[in-house]
């Protein structure tokens, strides 16, 4: 890819050039918040003492790297409570695969939907690593040290539940219920926003060749495993589109959503809600000042 | 080792697995750590939604945090338990669930508002923290060594309930006066989470001659009174008339005791207190859920290493 | 199965026992005792092995440094001037082992 210059600091951004980072930015924070909220729902209910513990740190990992991104978008004057606690739940931009809801016990639905995620969150970070904006590219590092134990965390745990018939049946289940929707993973926000997100450099990968290596990487560890991925059966050779790869109806990323997230959006800001509250409360220092 | 020599010996970290210990004082030890075990889990499980109901995002991580300590407690404590040779964790955590398994009163009680957390998180850790301190000089070694790293982790959750607790009190009208009728209610449960008088706990004289218990409620109230009563205060909370305390001379409390509601309390000691057995019914489906998967990883296990002995037995 | 652990502060340092974890395999032993056991205090690497595997021997079974007579092996029986401040840090690292050896034996008896 060629070398793009670099973007200004926040304030001196053009209109065109700020929406764009918005727009990377919003697909990122809202991710990891929301994908976050479904996890942290394990508590107190998973399997084993250790693997709630584990598990919950992995919830709490998302939750800071929301954090890091929501701080970037505050950068244009919006608080923490515009962004996620008044929000309008119409406005969110995350992939559905974050928001859908899951039945109790169902414990093959997190052990995939977090490989699915991280798997993807890896390849995405990777392409942010040489961003043309700055404050992005300086939180990446940070954010990707955090990975790699939610990648082997999962595929650990999946290579376990498959070594089964039985529990091999419920992580098909999973499968089939939450690929096509971690398909909008990479779905765009809007087309030509995410055109000139690539064009400015923002990223340095555009979306179909994301994923692209996602598939070419979640495709043979999952078939490896004895599951199999019937939609997506591709030839030797990939077809670059994945064209027959189809969407769900809602995509997430377009504001478009399933009607559990906005059961979730009315539950977490309940108490926002009930106190009557304006500013959403810090404990911690300002990234920046870490 | 009998019984007198158990005593003759009990201090601080006196006993370890490598000991064959009474029956007796293995009972004792057991129904004694599966309890704080017990409470740990069902603490989580009464703060989990406000994980997710939490108004802002580094609340919502600490909250977070704090349930997974908790988790963590009950990991320590039920191998600490463990060790003792008469239950596995699995068995301690099937009693739990089939309503056999005891655990603190307040955590009978469910919340429904945010304002309610500052009640558990602030004045029943508090109040749990002042008892752990004391426990890291109990006879089990196994039980001290949990509390090591109890108390390490536990003083966050006291601040982090403070923190809750002061920022509703400097909040809106609404918000402390929600918070006060919140602290009427829990304030009783929480001078009860000591328990009745010394004459009425059937269990302390064999506990604290073995060295198990390191300090009689009564004393443990008058710590917990001494110090939360003016933090309480500070933050602007009235304390409720009933039930009456006093102060005596030489420092203690009399607390009236026809004020409480005893029968209350010994209904939950029973668990059947009909919000707490929802609590217990709830965690109950929750963990008869993931049953496949740990059938599933036993199997894994057995693959592995063939089929193992009761794990109790360490 | 139960996985004891142990935690190394910083390289360099011995690992030390400092809880465990049950696990239904090595790996997951790792992974489960990296957050119970080094999500806080200060970790560089963790151990985990099978409980089952550890073996141990203690004051009732063993003599430890035996009974008799042995200051032959301790510095502080040869009265000469320590000849460098190497000699002379081991001679009192020795006097306080000793010292610790010997109130462990009258204690415990």
């Amino acid at each position: 890819m060629a070398a793009v210059e670099e973007l200004s600091e926040p304030d001196d951004l053009t209109a065109d050039e700020r929406e764009a980072v918005q727009h990377q930015l919003f697909r990122l924070a809202d991710d990891e918040f929301v994908v976050a909220e479904r996890y942290t729902e394990w508590q107190v209910k998973a399997p084993t003492l250790e693997s709630d513990l584990a598990f919950s740190n992995i919830a709490q990992d998302e939750l800071g790297h929301a954090r890091l991104w929501y701080d970037l978008l505050q950068d244009w004057g919006a608080e923490e409570s515009e962004l996620i606690w008044e929000r309008d739940p119409s406005e969110w931009r995350h992939s559905t695969l974050a928001e859908l809801p899951f039945d109790e016990g169902d414990w093959a639905d997190p052990v995939l939907r977090s490989y699915l995620y991280d798997v993807a969150e890896d390849i995405q970070l990777r392409a942010l690593q040489d961003s043309s904006y700055p404050r992005i590219r300086d939180r990446v590092g940070k954010i990707l040290g955090e990975e790699d134990y939610h990648r082997e965390h999962a595929a650990n745990w999946l290579e376990r539940l498959c070594e089964e018939e039985e529990s091999r049946a419920r992580v098909q289940d999973a499968l089939d219920r939450l690929f096509p929707h971690a398909l909008t993973l990479f779905a765009p926000t809007d087309e030509a926003v995410e055109e000139r997100i690539d064009e400015l450099g923002i990223r340095s990968e555009p979306l179909v060749t994301m994923r692209e290596e996602w598939l070419d990487e979640v495709i043979p560890f999952l078939e490896s495993l004895g599951l199999s991925v019937d939609d997506a059966e591709l030839p030797e050779q990939y077809d670059v589109h994945h064209s027959q790869l189809e969407l769900p109806e809602h995509t997430g990323r377009d504001q478009s959503h399933t009607d559990a997230w906005f059961d979730l959006h009315d539950d977490f800001t309940h108490t926002y809600q009930e106190l009557g509250r304006t500013s959403a409360e810090r404990i911690m220092k300002d990234p920046d000042d870490e | 080792m009998d019984i007198e020599e158990v005593k003759q010996r009990a201090g601080p970290r006196e006993f370890s697995p490598k000991d064959e210990m009474p029956e007796k004082y293995r009972k004792a030890a057991t129904r004694m750590i599966q309890f704080h075990a017990n409470s740990e889990i069902m603490g989580a499980y009464l703060e989990k939604p406000f994980i997710r109901q939490a108004p802002s995002l580094d609340r919502k991580l600490a909250f977070s945090a704090k349930v997974q300590d908790e988790i963590g407690h009950g990991q320590l404590l039920y191998r600490a338990a463990e060790s003792l040779g008469i239950k596995t964790r699995d068995e301690m955590l099937d009693e739990l669930a089939e309503g056999k398994g005891k655990f603190l009163n307040c955590f009978h009680y469910p919340m429904d508002s945010y304002v309610e957390t500052p009640m558990i998180a602030f004045f029943v850790d508090g109040a749990a923290m002042r008892r752990q301190a004391t426990l890291k000089s109990t006879s089990w070694e196994p039980y001290a060594h949990a509390m090591d790293k109890v108390c390490f982790e536990e003083g966050f959750h006291v601040k982090h309930g403070e923190a809750i607790l002061y920022e509703l009190m400097t909040g809106s009208k609404k918000e402390q006066e929600m918070t006060q009728e919140a602290f009427d209610e829990w304030w009783p449960r929480i001078i009860q989470f000591f328990g009745p008088t010394n004459e009425k706990s059937t269990h302390h004289g064999f506990a604290s001659e073995v060295g198990l218990k390191q300090m009689s409620n009564d004393d443990l109230r008058t710590a917990f009174l001494n110090a939360y009563i003016p933090k309480a205060e500070k933050y602007g909370l009235e304390i409720p008339e009933e039930p009456r305390i006093s102060k005596n001379d030489d420092g203690t409390y009399e607390v009236v005791e026809e004020d409480l509601d005893w029968d209350e309390f010994f209904t939950i000691a029973k668990n059947d207190y009909e919000p707490g057995v929802g609590q217990i019914n709830g965690r109950k489906a929750a963990q008869d859920a993931v049953e496949w998967v740990r059938e599933s990883l036993d199997s894994h296990e057995n693959r592995l290493y063939g089929s193992s002995q009761p794990q109790a037995a360490d | 199965m139960i996985w004891e652990v142990f935690r190394q502060e910083k390289s360099g340092d011995y690992h030390k026992h400092c809880g465990n974890v049950h696990a239904p395999d090595r790996e997951m032993a790792l992974l489960f005792a990296e957050v119970q056991h080094g999500r806080r205090k200060p970790t560089n690497s963790l151990w985990v092995t099978p409980q089952k595997e550890i073996g141990e021997v203690d004051t009732e079974d063993a003599a430890f440094g035996g009974t008799t007579d042995k200051s032959y092996r301790w510095a502080m029986t040869y009265n000469f001037e320590a000849a460098a401040s190497e000699v002379e840090e081991s001679e009192s690292e020795q006097a306080s082992a000793e010292r610790e050896r010997k109130a462990q034996i009258e204690g415990g008896s």
